[in-house]
């Protein structure tokens, strides 16, 4: 009974403490808070999530943090645990690994604001906040540009699972190739396997022997298989495309374009809608909104070493269906719910 | 239909599949023969493929690369070694530990060293080159699988047939064999049973670190995490279906990279992937099965013994 009470008044005096820290903070402007799931480093979803919340802080005249985790849950936890005591307008989280935590914590924390980017549990809480992308529709870009390029006539993708969700990349590509030569046939196939997204060996045979069989462009859907498909490309003579950042560096002359996550656009968006009350639980970002792109459209296009960049005829005409998606003149059904 | 399947493009692929599988799987093989049940295949190969990667990278030569994966294979051997022989635990918790440690552990050092998550793709790191051997190389089919490869690919069919040599026409293979099959009949003589059980753990080692280069120097010049993807695993089936011969393990490793290599020219010719994924394991089933009266025999020698 005695350690009881000993427990109880260690908790009324740190609740006394958390609550004299925020009480102290009662500067004007808002402050957020971005924690990464993993080190910065040379991680350009990650680096891109500090660029927005830095960049949606100064333009709402306020102040921001940046929380980097190491790669374990122990210090992802302590970290949000430590954006969590300082009771920030907002707390952003990127990307699935901190999922779960985004979950746990915002319905642990109901007076505390999250958003999670690029993931969202089934049920969020209502002061969690999800933005995700409208993939196909940078994926459609990119099929009318290996609907252009394409000698053979065939296209193909390598993509990691053949689940629902990925439908948005393989098969919105094959609509934009379709919208520019109709006799364009597409062939998909898929990683499997043990380990999907890190399987480069894998993904290079599939990679080859689908080319073999004539496709001269294919979509790497494969996150950390890309790699495997972008060898093969150097080997059989192939073009790819990438996926969520510009992987045009890592096989120079090897890779068209890419079908961008322009989370630093994601981020700034949301952390205003949330801080103005007008976010819902699930907020999409496309084309229109700047969230997702190809580098065709990108303002670094000069310097990307894409191969799209050497073909300004198709780059219009890319930006024409970009326009037309945003104005609504072109749909690219969405294929999850079409 | 037929033409479009079988071409030297897929030869090449089965031979890329295959070497890992096989390498490894002769590592298993040599320690199934002194009586030691090697599942830390997996892990060894793992841990030579992020050794290779890392050797490359440092030195800008895949030869640092493969001595790297090399050394890795047999230190981590090692500890099954110690754990298994010469503490007696048992070698299949021992695996399964091993596995799990050097998938942490790569995964823990691929940040720590180079700062990347998952993946770690360089210029700086050095591919195994491919040799031609003139005129073989030009064999329509076999050719530019068998004459046209990298380094450890040539080595892995000789050492197959070495090992033949080795196990059944040597005094030392026959010692070895001695200490698998009757340990104490083989102290009786004077042979170490400890002493073969070790060699033949870090040979393992050294075999499945060799699989892990040539998986990250030669099938793709690249480490990812968890990279091996149960290619380690197919190798400890591959010891059991091939009954621990240098024949039947080539034979095997064959099996499992001709269904996975026919697999993905099937996917591209509009079978689904699940039922694809599905081949390798639907022959190691109907392998199993049909290897069962060698489990029957293991299963009586070990109750009589």
């Amino acid at each position: 009974m005695k350690r009881f009470w000993k427990i109880g008044a260690a908790v009324l005096a740190m609740a006394m403490i958390a609550s004299a820290c925020a009480d102290g903070e009662e500067d004007e402007g808002i402050d957020l808070i971005y924690v990464t799931p993993g080190p910065i480093g040379i991680n350009p979803f990650l680096a891109l999530g500090e660029v927005g919340t830095e960049r949606a802080a100064e333009r709402l005249g306020g102040t921001s943090k940046t929380f980097e985790s190491n790669l374990d849950t122990a210090s992802q936890r302590s970290n949000i645990e430590a954006a969590i005591d300082e009771a920030p307008d907002v707390i952003v989280l990127t990307t699935f690994t901190l999922l779960e935590m985004a979950d746990e914590f915002s319905k642990a924390n109901p007076d505390q604001k999250f958003i999670l980017i690029d993931a969202c549990p089934d049920d969020p809480a209502p002061n969690l906040h999800c933005g995700v992308f409208r993939e196909h529709e940078g994926a459609y870009l990119l099929g009318i540009m290996a609907g252009r390029l394409s000698e053979t006539g065939q296209i193909g993708s390598v993509v990691a699972l053949d689940i629902p969700f990925f439908k948005r990349w393989w098969q919105s590509f094959e609509l934009g190739a379709a919208s520019v030569n109709a006799s364009v046939e597409n062939s998909v196939v898929f990683i499997g396997g043990e380990n999907a997204f890190a399987d480069p060996a894998r993904a290079k045979e599939l990679a080859l022997s689908l080319s073999a069989q004539g496709p001269d462009h294919i979509f790497a859907v494969g996150a950390g298989s890309n790699g495997g498909v972008f060898e093969a490309a150097g080997e059989a003579d192939f073009l790819a495309y990438g996926v969520d950042i510009n992987e045009c560096p890592t096989a120079p002359g090897r890779v068209v374009d890419n079908n961008l996550k322009l989370v630093d656009a994601l981020v700034d968006q949301l952390v205003e809608k949330v801080i103005n009350g007008e976010a819902g639980p699930v907020e999409s970002f496309g084309l229109a909104e700047g969230g997702t792109g190809v580098m065709a459209l990108h303002p670094d296009l000069a310097s990307s070493e894409c191969v799209i960049a050497d073909h300004p005829d198709i780059i219009a005409e890319v930006e024409a269906a970009a326009e037309g998606i945003i104005d609504g003149s072109i749909v690219v059904p969405d294929p999850l719910f079409g | 239909m037929f033409d479009q399947l079988f071409d030297g493009a897929l030869v090449d692929s089965v031979m890329r599949a295959m070497i890992p599988i096989l390498l490894a799987a002769l590592g298993g093989m040599i320690c199934d023969r002194a009586g030691v049940f090697q599942i830390s295949l997996e892990g060894m190969m793992l841990a030579g493929a992020f050794a290779a990667v890392a050797g490359s990278y440092l030195a800008a030569a895949s030869g640092l690369g493969v001595l790297f994966a090399v050394v890795a294979g047999a230190a981590v051997s090692l500890v099954l070694a110690f754990g298994a022989v010469s503490r007696k635990g048992d070698p299949i918790v021992l695996g399964i530990a091993v596995n799990l440690l050097m998938l942490g552990m790569t995964g823990f050092l691929l940040p720590q060293i180079f700062g990347v998550r998952g993946v770690f793709a360089h210029p700086r790191i050095d591919g195994l080159d491919r040799f031609a051997i003139p005129g073989l190389s030009d064999i329509p089919l076999l050719g530019p699988a068998l004459f046209d490869n990298t380094i450890i690919a040539y080595l892995s069919l000789p050492l197959t047939a070495a090992l033949w040599v080795f196990l059944f026409r040597t005094p030392m293979g026959l010692r070895l064999r001695g200490v698998g099959e009757r340990p104490q009949a083989a102290e009786s003589l004077g042979v170490s049973p400890t002493v073969y059980k070790y060699w033949a753990v870090v040979s393992s080692g050294v075999l499945a670190g060799l699989a892990g280069a040539q998986l990250a120097l030669g099938n793709v010049v690249q480490f990812a995490e968890n990279m091996s993807s149960g290619r380690g695993w197919i190798a400890v089936v591959a010891v059991m279906l091939g009954r621990a011969h240098p024949v039947g393990v080539l034979g095997a490793s064959l099996l499992f990279a001709f269904s996975e290599g026919l697999g993905f020219r099937l996917q591209g010719n509009g079978l689904p992937v699940q039922i694809t994924d599905a081949l390798p394991f639907a022959v190691t089933l109907i392998a199993l099965i049909a290897a069962r009266k060698r489990f029957a025999r293991l299963l009586d020698l070990t109750t009589a013994g």
